[in-house]
């Protein structure tokens, strides 16, 4: 069990500045994803925490100890790619037990932990089958089980689950989490797809561009971006930005969003924040808009995507674009113009310049 | 302009039969997906229509005219591949290009085509980008238009846009159901993504084994699938299917308290999709508690994975609910909804 400490890690290629300065504490037990899109720097930071490359300035801590030149095989740390690394010509059982077999664990203990992971990843009636000939789903499982199985102190996953099929990928992220529960292992999980973080990491580091934006629990992330980037990132759809300018009125800021109209008045806490006469975005979430016969933003529908459960209304377009989450009966028809509601407590207000949250949490 | 059909159509591979004597009719103009697990049929199926594969039993029509017989490049029905390939060495427009001048057709013939198809996709601004210089997106459009500068009767797409990220996936696919809509042209589909055939589809038919278990428009098959197969194929997460208790109105052995639904004669299994599955998580409730596995927050909603003996059960909530793991929770079933199957996995009507 080890907590890990990155303090001003840097890392460049050449020219190229791959992360600036990041510093984050995951505590002993943790699971944290590392979310951003390509070149955000997310895999260039596990890579420095394995030891796979040194970094260029900072450090990296395991508790107390300096990893400075400590190589990746002594770092007790377990790493699953998004390729699965199988040995084909073995059986499940085989590979499952090869870590196992080559730190020298007695037979007997050996095969109980085979058999236990095998259980936890529905691996067990497969164990005497050769791994050649296994479904990429299946190969991947058993990548992570025999990675698991060593019961490293630190374990990193790199993308593990962007090549196997949606529906499996649901099913793993719930046992990947509920592994991690059980084993409560350090775990640094990299992925660019905001779902995955989501549903599984206590918490989320969000990077762009090799800097971290924002560190926080899921829901206070999701709920409370701390800009325009993570606003867009988190959530599917993301959140709502649509520019306007703040008007005051009544001792109340609003939001004068062009042809939409004008929004109801910010809550006291932005309406203290938000200066009049400023440049900003107006952020909503899909999910907290309801059509209206009153007064709301009007919008025209150009498009209604009805996928099962839900209904994504696609409102607007250009710098108001909008896209709004309902259920799968909502009546609304491509070309109307609808009224839409927002709920006040949930809109958050971002500076048009910088993208920076203006107001914090309420 | 084109309609599509096909009439007890069999393709063999050796011994594998990959399309088992299916007959269906597209539409001219319609957005028609093709859905189902690898190995399906999908791909066979668009091969068929394309003329790359011949059916050893059946017809395939096109306009209603036999095709059989008609070689690929008679059949005028373009391909638009799942790679997007691109030549790397041409701009987008020399890609654009490629079909006519392959054909020898004239400048003068060729630029009025082009111009045509490149309004009609709005890449005028990036024509003289090489393919290396486009984002996914554009480089779907530009592959697009290529398809298209031919003028085909009908195109089709085997998984065009499965390589791009999540969040790119959402906008493309909301791009593609516009420019069919916009070019009005018969668009066959193949996906393997329940959310990108839900959405863009006119009609999907959904395939298992080299059979099209059901078609239909996608609302209709996701309230009302044919099949259990069928019903979890559609969702995500997908449909909980869970036995009926014998001899009582309940599942999950008490679990989930059926009263006052009707279970038609024969049931055997009763299917949930996850937003009608309420998870009462304040002490009260009819039914047996049931422990919560996982809680998988995604912000506008929250997907409760549940344990009960040795079944696993997946709940969507609205919002941000206080669940926790390993607490114990009550379920039922929100209005009524639900579907039932009898013991060979047909659905049967209340």
């Amino acid at each position: 069990m080890t907590a890990i400490h990155l303090e001003n890690l840097g890392k460049t290629f050449g020219s190229f500045t791959a992360l600036k300065n990041m510093n984050l504490e995951i505590a002993d037990g943790e699971f944290v994803a590392l979310l951003g899109p390509s070149g955000c720097g997310k895999s260039t930071t596990m890579n420095m925490i394995a030891g796979m490359i040194d970094p260029s300035e900072g450090a990296i801590r395991f508790g107390d100890r300096d990893m400075r030149g400590v190589p990746m095989s002594r770092r007790g740390v377990g790493f699953v790619f998004q390729n699965y690394a199988i040995f084909t010509h073995m059986t499940v059982y085989e590979n499952l037990a090869y870590g196992l077999r080559a730190t020298g664990v007695a037979k007997a203990q050996r095969d109980r932990r085979v058999h236990d992971m095998a259980e936890f990843l529905h691996l067990t009636p497969l164990l005497k089958k050769p791994s050649a000939g296994l479904s990429v789903n299946i190969l991947q499982r058993l990548a992570i089980g025999r990675s698991a199985i060593m019961e490293p102190a630190i374990f990193l996953l790199d993308e593990p689950l962007s090549n196997v099929d949606a529906a499996f990928r649901a099913v793993m992220r719930t046992e990947l989490k509920h592994l991690q529960r059980e084993f409560r292992q350090t775990m640094v999980y990299v992925t660019h797809d905001q779902l995955e973080a989501m549903t599984m990491a206590d918490r989320i580091a969000v990077m762009d561009h090799g800097k971290l934006l924002q560190v926080g629990t899921p829901i206070d992330v999701y709920n409370n971006p701390s800009s325009v980037f993570v606003a867009g990132f988190l959530g599917s759809p993301g959140m709502n930005l649509v520019k306007g300018r703040s008007v005051e009125a009544g001792g109340f800021i609003r939001v004068d969003l062009g042809e939409a109209g004008m929004s109801t008045p910010l809550p006291a806490h932005l309406s203290a924040s938000v200066p009049e006469g400023a440049s900003v975005f107006y952020g909503f979430r899909p999910e907290h808009c309801e059509l209206t016969d009153g007064e709301g933003l009007r919008l025209p529908v150009t498009f209604v995507e009805r996928i099962g459960a839900r209904t994504i209304v696609h409102m607007g377009s250009d710098g108001s674009a909008v896209k709004c989450v309902f259920d799968n009966r909502v009546p609304v028809r491509n070309g109307e113009v609808v009224s839409l509601a927002i709920d006040p407590s949930n809109v958050r207000v971002f500076d048009a310049e910088t993208g920076a949250a203006i107001g914090g949490a309420n | 302009m084109a309609s599509i059909a096909f009439k007890n159509v069999t393709k063999r591979f050796g011994d594998t039969v990959a399309v088992d004597n299916i007959s269906f009719e597209i539409a001219d103009n319609e957005f028609f997906c093709l859905f189902g697990p690898p190995l399906s049929g999908k791909t066979t199926i668009l091969k068929l229509i394309l003329g790359l594969e011949r059916p050893d039993e059946g017809e395939v029509l096109i306009d209603g005219k036999p095709v059989n017989h008609v070689s690929p490049a008679r059949r005028n029905v373009a391909m638009v591949f799942q790679n997007l390939a691109l030549f790397p060495h041409m701009t987008a427009e020399e890609n654009v290009r490629f079909p006519l001048v392959e054909r020898k057709m004239s400048s003068d013939e060729i630029a009025p085509r082009v111009a045509d198809v490149v309004e009609k996709l709005h890449i005028g601004h990036i024509l003289h980008k090489s393919p290396a210089q486009l984002s996914g997106g554009e480089r779907q459009r530009v592959a697009i238009a290529r398809a298209l500068v031919r003028d085909p009767v009908a195109y089709l797409m085997d998984d065009p846009i499965s390589a791009l990220d999540a969040r790119l996936r959402e906008e493309t696919r909301v791009e593609l159901k516009r420019i069919q809509h916009e070019l009005g042209r018969t668009l066959v589909y193949v996906t393997h993504d329940q959310e990108e055939a839900m959405s863009v589809a006119d009609r999907i038919a959904v395939l298992e084994n080299g059979v099209i278990r059901q078609v239909g428009a996608p609302s209709d098959i996701y309230d009302n699938p044919n099949s259990a197969y069928v019903a979890g194929m559609l969702g995500a997460p997908a449909m909980n299917l869970i036995d009926l208790d014998p001899d009582r109105p309940s599942a999950l052995g008490g679990a989930l308290p059926l009263e006052g639904i009707t279970v038609p004669a024969g049931a055997t299994k009763i299917g949930i999709r996850p937003e009608d599955l309420t998870v009462g998580y304040d002490g009260g409730g009819a039914g047996k508690p049931v422990e919560v596995y996982e809680v998988e927050p995604l912000g506008g909603v929250t997907i409760v994975t549940l344990q009960s003996e040795d079944i696993t059960l997946r709940a969507m909530v609205r919002g941000q609910p206080q669940i926790r793991p390993s607490s114990e929770v009550s379920l039922s079933v929100a209005n009524g909804q639900a579907c039932f199957f009898n013991g060979q996995g047909e659905a049967l009507s209340a």
